[in-house]
C-alpha cells in the first residue's frame, strides 16, 4: 500500500544523489555514505571526474575569494556608524525614561488602587444614606405638593378635597355636594341590572356565552 | 554612569585602532563579553565589535551585491540593526551566524528594492561600478589602486564573474560555504531554509560555477 505524503522514489533518489555528492566534495561523508557513493560512481565513472573538478574549483575560490575584506576608509567607517548609534540611542531616551518611570512607579500601584477602592465605597456608601431630614424633605414636600391631583367633575355643584400627609403622599379625596345613599337600600339584594346600559349587558352576554 | 560598567569598559575595552596592539588586545576580549556590555548600553564595546566584524560583513555583502559603495552603506545597515537587536540577542546564540543572518535580510531587501525600482530597466549598474554617479552616494566610494589591481588574480575575476551568473540564493549558498566555512546546519540557519535546500542549493551552485569555469578553461 503506497504511504501517503511520501516523495516519489526518483525525486528521494535525486535529493539523496545531491546530498551524497555535496559531503563527498566536504569530505563529509559516513561510510555507509561512502558505499552508496561508490554504488553510484560503478554506474556512472565520469561522476568521481565531475566531482573532483567541483573540489577543485572549491579550493581554488577559497583561496582567491577572501573571507574578510576591511570597508574602505575603516575609521569613518565607525565613526559614522556611532554616529548613527548616538541618535539611535538619543531617540529612543525620552521612551526609555518614560519606561523606568512606569517600572520606578510600579510598587505604587496596589496602595493606589486600594485607596481608589476605599473612596468609592465611602462615596457609594454616602450616596445610599437617608437623607438629612431638616433640608432635604422640605424640599421633598414643596415637590411632593405640587403634584397633588386636581379632581374635575362634571356637575358644578361637586368638589372634591385632597387629604395629603407632610409629605405630599395622598391618604383621601373627599367629594361633598353629592346627593345622600339612602338608609333603605339593602346592598345585598338590590337589583343592579336595571341601572346598567344597554350596551353593557349585550357585552357581557358575548362574554359569558 | 553605572560604575560597573564603566570599570568593565575601561578593563575589557581598549580603544579600537588606537595602538599597534590595540587589535591583538581586542582578539583576547571574547565576543560573547563584548555583546554582554553592548546590551548594557556600552557603545565602545559596540565599536569593538564591529571593528572584528566588519570585514567579513562588507566581504560578504561585496560578493552579494558587487557594489562597493553600497556594500559600504549596506554593512553601516547591517551593524546599525545588530545595535538595536542586540538587546534581544541570546547568549546561547552563536554571534556569527546571528550577524550573517541579519546581513543575509538587509542584503535582500536591497536586492528586493532594487529589483522593484529597476524593474523594466536595464540594470547593468549592478555589475558596472563605473556606471554609478559619482557623488551618488554619502559613502566613499573606491576603486582598487593599481597595486592592488594587480595582486588581484585573473583567476579570482573570473570566479568573482562566475559567481555574479548565479542566483542570489546559490551565491549566498557556496560563499557560506566555501568562503566563510560555515556548516550545512549554520547555512540552514543564516538563509532561514531547510538542511535539504542548503544542499541543493550547494550541489546546483557548484554544478554552475564548475560548468562556467570549465568552459572558461577550454576558450583558453
Amino acid at each position: 500500500m503506497p504511504v501517503k505524503n511520501s516523495k516519489p522514489y526518483s525525486v528521494m533518489k535525486k535529493e539523496k544523489t545531491e546530498e551524497l555528492f555535496v559531503k563527498w566534495i566536504d569530505g563529509l561523508l559516513t561510510s555507509e555514505e561512502e558505499v552508496q557513493l561508490a554504488a553510484l560512481v560503478k554506474d556512472d565513472p565520469g561522476i568521481e571526474a565531475g566531482l573532483q573538478e567541483m573540489k577543485v574549483f572549491g579550493e581554488t575560490m577559497k583561496s582567491e575569494i577572501p573571507g574578510s575584506v576591511e570597508p574602505p576608509y575603516g575609521d569613518f567607517f565607525n565613526s559614522k556608524l556611532m554616529r548613527k548609534v548616538d541618535l539611535q540611542i538619543q531617540s529612543q531616551r525620552p521612551a526609555k525614561k518614560a519606561e523606568r518611570w512606569r517600572q520606578s512607579m510600579r510598587w505604587a500601584w496596589a496602595p493606589a488602587g486600594a485607596l481608589a477602592l476605599v473612596l468609592s465605597f465611602f462615596a457609594g456608601h454616602r450616596l445610599a444614606r437617608p437623607a438629612d431630614p431638616g433640608v432635604a424633605q422640605v424640599e421633598k414636600r414643596s415637590d411632593r405638593m405640587s403634584e397633588l391631583p386636581t379632581v374635575y367633575f362634571t356637575g358644578e355643584s361637586l368638589e372634591a378635597k385632597v387629604i395629603s400627609d407632610s409629605l405630599g403622599n395622598v391618604s383621601a379625596i373627599v367629594v361633598n355636594g353629592l346627593s345622600a345613599i339612602s338608609d333603605d337600600i339593602d346592598f345585598v339584594t338590590v337589583n343592579t341590572s336595571a341601572s346598567l346600559p344597554e350596551s353593557y349587558e349585550s357585552s357581557e352576554a358575548r362574554r359569558f356565552h | 554612569m553605572n560604575f560597573f560598567r564603566w570599570v568593565t569598559s575601561k578593563q575589557l575595552m581598549a580603544p579600537a585602532g588606537a595602538s599597534p596592539d590595540a587589535g591583538a588586545g581586542d582578539q583576547e576580549v571574547p565576543d560573547r563579553k563584548l555583546i554582554k556590555a553592548c546590551q548594557s548600553g556600552d557603545t565602545r564595546a559596540f565599536e569593538t565589535l564591529v571593528t572584528r566584524h566588519r570585514g567579513k560583513v562588507y566581504a560578504m555583502v561585496q560578493n552579494m551585491i558587487k557594489n562597493e559603495a553600497d556594500a559600504w552603506d549596506l554593512s553601516q545597515e547591517v551593524f546599525l540593526k545588530v545595535w538595536k537587536a542586540l538587546p534581544k540577542f541570546e547568549a546561547r546564540a552563536k554571534f556569527s551566524t546571528w550577524l550573517y543572518r541579519i546581513t543575509h535580510n538587509v542584503v535582500y531587501d536591497w536586492l528586493r528594492k532594487r529589483k522593484i525600482d529597476s524593474a523594466g530597466e536595464l540594470d547593468d549598474g549592478i555589475l558596472n561600478q563605473a556606471d554609478i554617479a559619482a557623488g551618488s552616494r554619502t559613502s566613499p566610494s573606491v576603486t582598487a589602486r593599481p597595486d592592488q589591481a594587480l595582486v588581484n588574480s585573473e583567476l579570482g575575476d573570473r570566479i568573482n564573474a562566475a559567481l555574479a551568473t548565479l542566483n542570489a540564493e546559490h551565491r549566498e549558498t557556496i560563499l557560506l560555504r566555501e568562503v566563510q566555512g560555515f556548516d550545512y546546519k549554520e547555512i540552514a540557519k543564516v538563509m532561514g531554509c531547510s538542511l535539504g535546500t542548503v544542499m541543493s542549493r550547494l550541489y546546483y551552485a557548484r554544478k554552475k560555477l564548475q560548468a562556467l569555469l570549465s568552459d572558461e578553461k577550454r576558450k583558453d
